[in-house]
């Protein structure tokens, strides 16, 4: 499925997106999972004006916040980072529409391959509901600003 | 520490902060889970004993935690 990425979507997508999600726990990789993974290439990093841990620090703070809204204060508490097996996460139906927005944007393009680029122009176009969306508003990214300056 | 728009809006209970807190409540069960294994690994709890008190058999909790 993936032979027609560039060697850095291919390790965002299949290597840095599921570690990213099976850190925190998650089961399946979702939008976020897909732009921490995009983040972990510098250029896109530099696009978007958010390095990687400012992304990490955001998804986690959505995270307490959303607790908080449920009466749960987790400020404080002992976790580990979950370094657990390498069983193949699924993605997300999010994710799944993401990576094919991405396909989109590099064939509207004329591209050969889909490059992290074309990734990242398939998350700026996310749903609002997608969680890669929420994470991009908390850390001040002007969506259809910083999608304009990427692919068409 | 001044709240961003976000943190703020989430505050409300729309349908969006309830699914994210229960998204949030499953990676803090499985963070807190590790930690707390480890823990009580390195105070030389066997596997048997943290399977029994997670509620899991000593089999599945090695093969999640053990390493």
């Amino acid at each position: 499925m993936f032979e027609r990425f560039t060697a850095g979507a291919r390790a965002a997508v299949t290597v840095h997106a599921p570690t990213e999600a099976r850190r925190r726990g998650d089961r399946r990789v979702g939008t976020e999972h897909l732009l921490l993974g995009v983040l972990h290439d510098v250029e896109a990093a530099q696009t978007l004006g958010v390095d990687i841990e400012t992304a990490r620090s955001a998804l986690a703070a959505l995270d307490e916040a959303a607790l908080a809204a449920i009466g749960i204060d987790a400020r404080g508490v002992e976790r580990a980072t979950i370094t657990e097996s390498s069983t193949r996460l699924p993605f997300t139906s999010g994710a799944k529409a993401t990576l094919s927005n991405a396909l989109t944007v590099a064939r509207r393009t004329g591209a050969r391959r889909i490059a992290v680029v074309h990734l990242l122009a398939g998350l700026l176009d996310s749903d609002r509901t997608d969680p890669a969306t929420s994470v991009l508003a908390e850390v001040g990214v002007d969506r259809v600003a910083v999608r304009a300056r990427v692919v068409p | 520490m001044e709240e961003s728009p976000l943190v703020a809006r989430l505050r409300s209970h729309d349908p969006a902060v309830l699914l994210r807190a229960v998204g949030a409540l499953h990676r803090l069960a499985e963070q807190v889970e590790a930690a707390a294994v480890a823990r009580a690994r390195a105070e030389g709890w066997t596997w048997e004993q943290i399977g029994d008190a997670l509620g899991v058999s000593r089999q599945s909790a090695h093969t999640k935690h053990g390493k």
